[in-house]
């Protein structure tokens, strides 16, 4: 049979890989399911604290994880433009817009979020350095979703900051 | 790597295998679904996959592939009972497991169904989730039509994901030209001799290749557990024969599933490998020694010399690589490839018999530490506890002065080191049945001649340069 010696040849690999040589390594950092709660939870859920730490301290579990909310997001910007300096008003991810309206008075400030998707997004989650945040978005009307910033809340304030860092990256979920 | 996949394949499989703690048997089918080694058809898992996710996800009314992948990753559902206790009674399942939809031929169990969300986890998250947004997003297209169209697609991209992947990592070409050289040189013939092995290293050293002698011997482990799959295979190729195999094809999956498992349920490699930390029962050194031996499994016990060769004309192989990829260091290769330093078969038989002693008196020593009550045992028995008793106060190494660590040490390790043990004495009786046939000396001196020519020749460029 010409197939012979294809099939010794994977019979021979899958006993190989039946060998011990496990680095340790994976045992110490969050699981693939863990990380898959961390990234399909709901805005405002409780947070796995063990998960959130390894995420932020190890890069590997930080690479993993967001290759797991980039699958999940409607859009993401890994990082904003470079071009840009100073604080962004206003930046794209894929087909939607932000834009930050800055408060005045007592008005606290603004993100509108416009989009063209078939599919509006219903979380936003920015990254800044080993900072993250995660906001529910709200029903868009009109194709438009506007979310207040209040300065009084801290998650709020957080991702107004985040987003006018060129440095951040945001998805869309 | 000589062994057919690369440092990131086995990192996927060990994600998978440690994350799920999956059986011995169940990782077996992984290892064999990844590299390809299921017959007749080795896209079946990918098609049992695709038609199961679809079954799940009418069942779960999953409205994207977002619920296909929270079970495909789950690490609870890494064992039937689990996954009979979440999914049973479900629509679409009955006591066995998930039932076919209408028109189509296919089922599973709750056996079946653990391996394949291993494989699910397995392709979601292989080369490190590189492609995990491409995989999910092919489930999000299941969850939209969950029908046995999108069960056919979802196999075909499946499988042919599997198949770039094995392009990637694992890299089976030389292991195929190599068992091909094996079929070519043995030429239908299915038992072979330790001269065999040596003559066909022989061949592919003389053709520039340039095997390891230690990786031709494995290929031929490998080969000699298939033969008797080899031999049902060829059956089957004549028509007449299909009819007379009722359930060729489980029992062909049986025999592929004992071949990757190996035959003992833990592997001598293995055993060493994990040995535990503690009393030191075996000095890393012995361990070495004994996984040096030992690495070639079943032939310490079957094949005395080609282990016996192996051992000694391997190592003075791998020096030589080593050597050369070093560029410098040691001996120059022409004073390495006349093998004046390899060791000499006796000296190996002496070694491995100090070994087979240490590990029975060790186990004699487990036996005492063990057994404290031995009022009521035959006085030959009782007499032999306290010998090994009288023996543990004269053996000086590390962990050996306290008594309650020395007996939580042996009893962690006693399982391993029966096995260990029983093996060492198996290849003891195994080397002094081959020194009767053929005395060692004169057998190790004819060896070195042949090593030295091979070695010479196959090395002549780098040993002038």
């Amino acid at each position: 049979m010409s197939d012979e010696a294809r099939l010794l040849a994977e019979i021979h690999a899958a006993r190989g890989l039946m060998r011990p040589g496990g680095s340790g390594q994976a045992a110490l950092r969050p699981g693939h399911a863990a990380l898959w709660a961390h990234a399909t939870r709901m805005p405002g859920a409780p947070v796995d604290l063990a998960v959130a730490r390894a995420i932020r301290d190890d890069p590997d579990t930080a690479r993993r994880y967001r290759a797991m909310l980039g699958a999940r997001a409607v859009a993401h910007a890994p990082l904003a433009a470079a071009a840009s300096d100073g604080a962004l008003a206003r930046r794209r991810v894929g087909p939607f817009e932000l834009e930050i309206l800055a408060g005045e008075d007592d008005a606290p400030p603004l993100l509108i979020l416009r989009g063209t998707g078939a599919r509006m997004p219903r979380a936003i989650e920015a990254w800044l350095g080993d900072e993250t945040v995660r906001l529910d978005l709200g029903p868009p009307v009109e194709g438009v979703i506007l979310l207040a910033l209040d300065p009084a809340v801290p998650d709020a304030a957080l991702l107004g900051r985040m987003l006018g860092d060129p440095a951040s990256a945001v998805f869309l979920l | 790597m000589t062994g057919g996949y690369d440092e990131r394949c086995a990192a996927d499989l060990a994600n998978v295998a440690e994350g799920r703690d999956l059986s011995r048997e169940d990782r077996a089918w992984l290892a064999r679904a990844v590299t390809g080694a299921v017959r007749p058809n080795r896209d079946k898992p990918t098609w049992d996959l695709a038609h199961a996710l679809a079954a799940l996800a009418r069942a779960a009314g999953a409205r994207d592939g977002r619920d296909l992948v929270t079970l495909a990753l789950d690490p609870g559902l890494g064992h039937p009972a689990a996954v009979e206790a979440r999914l049973g009674g479900a629509a679409g399942t009955d006591a066995r497991g998930l039932v076919p939809a209408e028109g189509e031929g296919w089922r599973t169990t709750w056996s079946g169904l653990v391996r394949l969300l291993a494989l699910a986890e397995f392709v979601l998250t292989a080369e490190d989730l590189a492609q995990f947004a491409t995989v999910s997003g092919w489930l999000d297209d299941l969850a939209a039509a969950p029908d046995a169209d999108g069960a056919a697609f979802l196999a075909r991209r499946l499988a042919r994901h599997l198949a770039a992947y094995r392009n990637a990592h694992l890299p089976l070409a030389p292991l195929e030209r190599r068992f091909r050289a094996i079929l070519g040189f043995l030429d239908g013939r299915r038992a072979f001799t330790d001269d065999d092995i040596l003559a066909c290293w022989r061949a592919e050293m003389h053709e520039g290749e340039r095997p390891g002698f230690r990786t031709v011997a494995e290929h031929f482990v490998t080969f000699e557990a298939a033969c008797a799959l080899l031999g049902g295979l060829e059956g089957l190729a004549a028509p007449i024969s299909l009819a007379e195999h009722e359930g060729w094809e489980e029992r062909l999956d049986a025999s592929l599933a004992d071949l990757a498992a190996a035959d003992s349920a833990d592997a001598l490699a293995a055993l060493l490998a994990g040995w535990p930390d503690g009393p030191k029962i075996l000095t890393g050194a012995e361990r070495e020694d004994l996984a040096d031996f030992l690495r070639l499994e079943p032939f310490h016990r079957t094949r005395p010399l080609t282990t016996l060769r192996a051992t000694s004309f391997g190592r003075v192989q791998s020096g030589i690589a080593n050597r050369l990829r070093r560029g410098g260091g040691g001996a120059g290769i022409a004073e390495r490839t006349a093998c004046a330093d390899a060791e000499s078969y006796a000296a190996l038989q002496a070694r491995a018999g100090t070994l087979a002693a240490h590990l029975a008196r060790m186990l004699r020593i487990a036996a005492a530490l063990r057994i404290a009550d031995r009022d009521g045992l035959a006085p030959e028995a009782r007499a032999a506890l306290e010998a090994a008793e009288a023996d543990l106060r004269r053996v000086r190494r590390a962990g050996f002065e306290d008594r309650a660590g020395l007996a939580a040490g042996f009893a962690a390790a006693e399982a391993a080191l029966l096995r260990l043990a029983e093996e060492a004495g198996r290849m003891e009786r195994a080397l002094a049945a081959l020194a009767r046939q053929r005395p060692l000396d004169a057998a190790f001196a004819a060896d070195r001649a042949v090593f030295a020519d091979a070695f010479a020749a196959a090395y002549a460029g780098e040993a002038t340069a």
